[in-house]
C-alpha cells in the first residue's frame, strides 16, 4: 500500500513539475516580451518627450482652452503625462503579447477580445477629445456672438451650449466602449432635454422684459437710428 | 499680361480692344451708377474738364447679378461708359471681400486698356461731385503720383473705427500720415495697379472671395509716390449693432495680416511723416449733438464682466487691471486713456499673428473694447468743435507711435508675455 501512495505522489509532482516546465517557455516569454516593450518603450518616449517639448504642446494646450488638463497632469505638464501613458501603453501591449505566448485557450481567448476592444477604446477617445474641442469652440461662439448682441445671460447661453455638447459626446463615447447600454441612453435623454429645458426656461422667463423692450424698440427703430450719431465705416 | 478678364464678354473685349488710347478708367461699384447715368454723365464732364486729357475716358458701371448686358452703354468721342458684371453681393462673406471683386475687374479692364490712370470709386455715387474725379485723377495723370488716396471730410461722429485704430494703427506701422489707408475711393497710377495685380494673384483663394492685398500698405511698402486729394464730405452708412463685431472683424482682419506680411518693413520705422495733399482746404460745419453713450457702456461692461476668458489670454494682466479700474468708473468719468487704447490694439494685433484663439473670435471679442473707446471718445468731444477734434485725434496718434517700441519688442520676443 505504501508502494501504491508513493507512486501517486510521484506521478502528482511529475505532472505539476511537467505543468511548470511546459509553463517555464511562457513565463520567459513574459520576461522577455516586456523587457522589450520596456525598452521600447524607453526609446519612444524619449523621441516623443523631444518632439512634444519641442512644439512647445504645453503652451499650446494651455492656449487651446486645456488649461485643466494641465492641472490633472503630474508637475502641471501634459508632455510628461502623455508621455507616461505612451510608456504604460506600450509595457501593457508588450505584456499581453507575452501572455498570449502562453498558447493557453483562455488567456489566448482573452487578449484576442481585448485587442478587438481596443479600437473602441481608441475611438472613444478621439471622440472625447473632438467633442471637448468643439464644446469649447461652440460655447465661445456663442458668448462672444450673445456678448455683442448685448445679452445679459450670455455666460448661461455660452455653458448651456457647452455642457450640451459635452453631454452628447460623454454619451457617444459609451456607447461606443458598451458600458452602461440603456441605463446610459436613459440618463442622456434626461441630462440633455433637462438642459435644454433649463435653458429654455431661463432664456424664455429671464426675456420677458427683454422681449417687451425689444417689441418697443422695434416700434421707434427709425428714430433711433437717426438719432445714433455714431457711424462707425 | 492679365491672368483673366472673366467678368465681361469676349465682345465687349473686342470693343475695348477698339477704342485705342485711353488716359483714364473710371469705375463704380455702385450699383445706382449704373442705373441713373443721365445725371452721372455731367457730373464725370465736368471733372474731366479741368484735366489735360490726350485719349478717351472709360467709364465702367456695375450690373450685379445680371448675367448678360456687358457693353457698352454710351459712346461719345471723348467718353465710352461700359457696363460690366459682378456677382450680387454676397451675405456670407465681409462687405470688403466683396468690395474687392469690384477693384479686380476695373483693374483688370484698365490693365487691358493701358490706362495711364485709373479711378475706382466704392463709395455711394450721391456722395460723387465733380471734384471727386478731378481730385483724384489729376495727381496721377498731372503730377506723376502713383497712389491717390482720399481725404474726407466727416463730423467728429463718423469714420470711428478709422479714427479709432485704422489711420493711427497704419501711421503708425507705416510711416506715412493716410488720413483713409482704406479709401475706398483710389486712383492709381498704371505700375501700381500692375503691381496690385501681382500681389492679388499670389494670394491663395478660399472658395468665398478673399480679402484682396491692401491698397495704402502695399503701395507703401513698394516705395511708389503717394498722395492726399480732399474730396470733400461723404456720407457714411448706419451699421446695425448686430452687425459691427462682423464689420470690425471684416475690416481689422486684412490689417493685421498686412502686419504680419510687411514685419520686416516697419519695425525699423519711427514716428511718421506727412504726404502731399491736394485740394481745397474745407471745414465742415458741425452741428452739435447730444449723445447717449449708456448702450456703449453696457457693451463694454458686460464684455469686461463676460469676456474675461478671451481678454485674459490676449491683454497683460496690467491692461486688465486698467480695465478693471474703467469698470467702476461712473459713466461721466469713463475716460480710456490714450496710450491703454493703443496698447490695447497692438496687443490684439500680436494675439492675430500667435493665433492665440481662433482669429474671427479674436476680433469680435474686440468689439466690446471698441465700443468703450466710442463712449470715452464721445464724452470727451461731446461740446468740442472741429479743430479741436483734429487736435484731439491727433494726439490718439501720436500715442500709437510712442508705444510702437512696445509692439516691436513684443514683435520680437513674444515669448516673453505668456497670461
Amino acid at each position: 500500500m505504501w508502494t501504491q501512495i508513493q507512486q501517486a505522489l510521484n506521478a502528482s509532482t511529475a505532472r505539476v513539475i511537467t505543468t511548470i516546465a511546459n509553463l517555464l517557455p511562457g513565463i520567459a516569454a513574459v520576461f522577455a516580451s516586456l523587457l522589450v516593450s520596456v525598452v521600447l518603450a524607453w526609446i519612444i518616449v524619449f523621441l516623443f518627450r523631444r518632439s512634444l517639448r519641442k512644439v512647445n504642446f504645453d503652451e499650446h494646450l494651455a492656449a487651446w482652452g486645456f488649461q485643466s488638463f494641465a492641472e490633472w497632469s503630474p508637475s502641471n505638464s501634459p508632455t510628461l503625462l502623455l508621455t507616461r501613458a505612451v510608456s504604460w501603453i506600450i509595457v501593457l501591449i508588450g505584456l499581453l503579447i507575452g501572455i498570449s505566448a502562453f498558447d493557453v485557450t483562455l488567456t489566448s481567448q482573452f487578449v484576442e477580445r481585448l485587442f478587438t476592444y481596443l479600437p473602441n477604446v481608441f475611438a472613444a477617445l478621439i471622440l472625447l477629445m473632438a467633442g471637448s474641442i468643439a464644446a469649447r469652440f461652440l460655447s465661445r461662439s456663442v458668448l462672444i456672438g450673445a456678448v455683442n448682441m448685448n445679452l445679459q445671460y450670455a455666460r448661461l447661453l455660452s455653458a448651456g451650449v457647452k455642457w450640451l455638447v459635452l453631454v452628447l459626446t460623454w454619451a457617444m463615447a459609451l456607447d461606443h466602449l458598451s458600458i452602461g447600454g440603456r441605463i446610459v441612453y436613459i440618463a442622456f435623454a434626461i441630462l440633455f432635454g433637462g438642459i435644454v429645458l433649463a435653458l429654455s426656461l431661463a432664456v424664455g422667463l429671464g426675456s420677458k422684459e427683454l422681449v417687451s423692450r425689444s417689441l418697443e424698440r422695434e416700434a421707434k427703430k427709425a428714430t433711433e437710428e437717426v438719432e445714433n450719431p455714431f457711424r462707425h465705416v | 499680361m492679365i491672368a483673366e478678364l472673366t467678368s465681361i464678354s469676349e465682345q465687349t473685349k473686342q470693343r475695348l480692344q477698339q477704342i485705342g488710347a485711353v488716359d483714364l478708367v473710371i469705375g463704380f461699384a455702385d450699383q445706382r451708377a449704373g442705373e441713373d447715368i443721365a445725371n452721372l454723365l455731367p457730373k464725370i464732364h465736368q471733372g474731366l474738364s479741368g484735366l489735360a486729357l490726350k485719349g478717351r475716358t472709360v467709364v465702367l458701371v456695375p450690373n450685379y447679378g445680371v448675367a448678360v448686358g456687358d457693353g457698352e452703354v454710351v459712346n461719345e468721342e471723348s467718353l465710352a461708359l461700359f457696363q460690366y458684371s459682378l456677382p450680387a453681393p454676397d451675405p456670407s462673406i465681409s462687405a470688403a471681400q466683396n468690395i474687392s471683386g469690384a477693384y479686380r475687374v476695373i483693374w483688370r479692364i484698365s490693365e487691358e486698356l493701358n490706362a495711364r490712370a485709373c479711378a475706382v470709386f466704392i463709395s455711394a455715387v450721391e456722395n460723387l461731385t465733380p471734384q471727386w474725379i478731378f481730385q483724384l485723377a489729376q495727381p496721377v495723370l498731372e503730377r506723376n503720383f502713383d497712389l491717390v488716396a482720399p481725404y474726407y471730410l466727416h463730423r467728429k461722429f463718423d469714420a470711428m473705427l478709422n479714427s479709432s485704430i485704422l489711420y493711427p494703427l497704419t501711421r503708425a506701422i507705416y510711416g506715412k500720415r493716410v488720413q483713409n489707408p482704406l479709401g475706398p475711393d483710389f486712383a492709381f497710377s498704371t505700375p501700381l495697379l500692375q503691381h496690385l495685380l501681382r500681389l492679388d494673384s499670389a494670394k491663395p483663394r478660399s472658395s468665398a472671395g478673399h480679402d484682396m492685398t491692401l491698397i495704402e500698405p502695399a503701395a507703401v511698402v513698394a516705395k511708389v509716390k503717394v498722395c492726399q486729394s480732399i474730396l470733400g464730405e461723404r456720407t457714411y452708412p448706419v451699421v446695425d449693432g448686430k452687425d459691427l463685431s462682423s464689420v470690425i472683424a471684416g475690416i481689422l482682419a486684412p490689417v493685421f495680416l498686412a502686419l504680419e506680411r510687411d514685419a520686416a518693413f516697419w519695425q525699423h520705422i519711427r514716428g511718421s511723416e506727412p504726404i502731399p495733399i491736394f485740394g481745397e482746404d474745407l471745414t465742415i460745419k458741425e452741428e452739435s449733438v447730444d449723445v447717449d453713450v449708456r448702450r456703449l457702456l453696457e457693451s463694454f461692461r458686460l464684455g469686461f464682466s463676460s469676456l474675461q476668458e478671451i481678454w485674459g489670454v490676449v491683454l497683460p494682466p496690467t491692461i486688465l487691471l486698467e480695465l478693471r479700474k474703467l469698470d467702476r468708473l461712473a459713466p461721466e468719468q469713463f475716460r480710456i486713456p490714450d496710450e491703454l487704447w493703443a496698447r490695447i490694439v497692438y496687443e490684439f494685433a500680436m494675439a492675430y499673428r500667435l493665433r492665440s484663439i481662433a482669429r474671427d473670435h479674436l476680433l469680435r471679442a474686440m468689439t466690446p473694447l471698441y465700443l468703450g473707446w466710442v463712449a470715452s471718445y464721445a464724452l470727451e468731444m461731446e461740446a468740442v468743435g472741429a479743430v479741436t477734434v483734429q487736435q484731439r485725434l491727433e494726439k490718439l496718434c501720436v500715442a500709437y507711435e510712442n508705444m510702437k517700441p512696445y509692439l516691436v519688442s513684443r514683435w520680437r520676443s513674444p515669448d516673453r508675455f505668456n497670461p
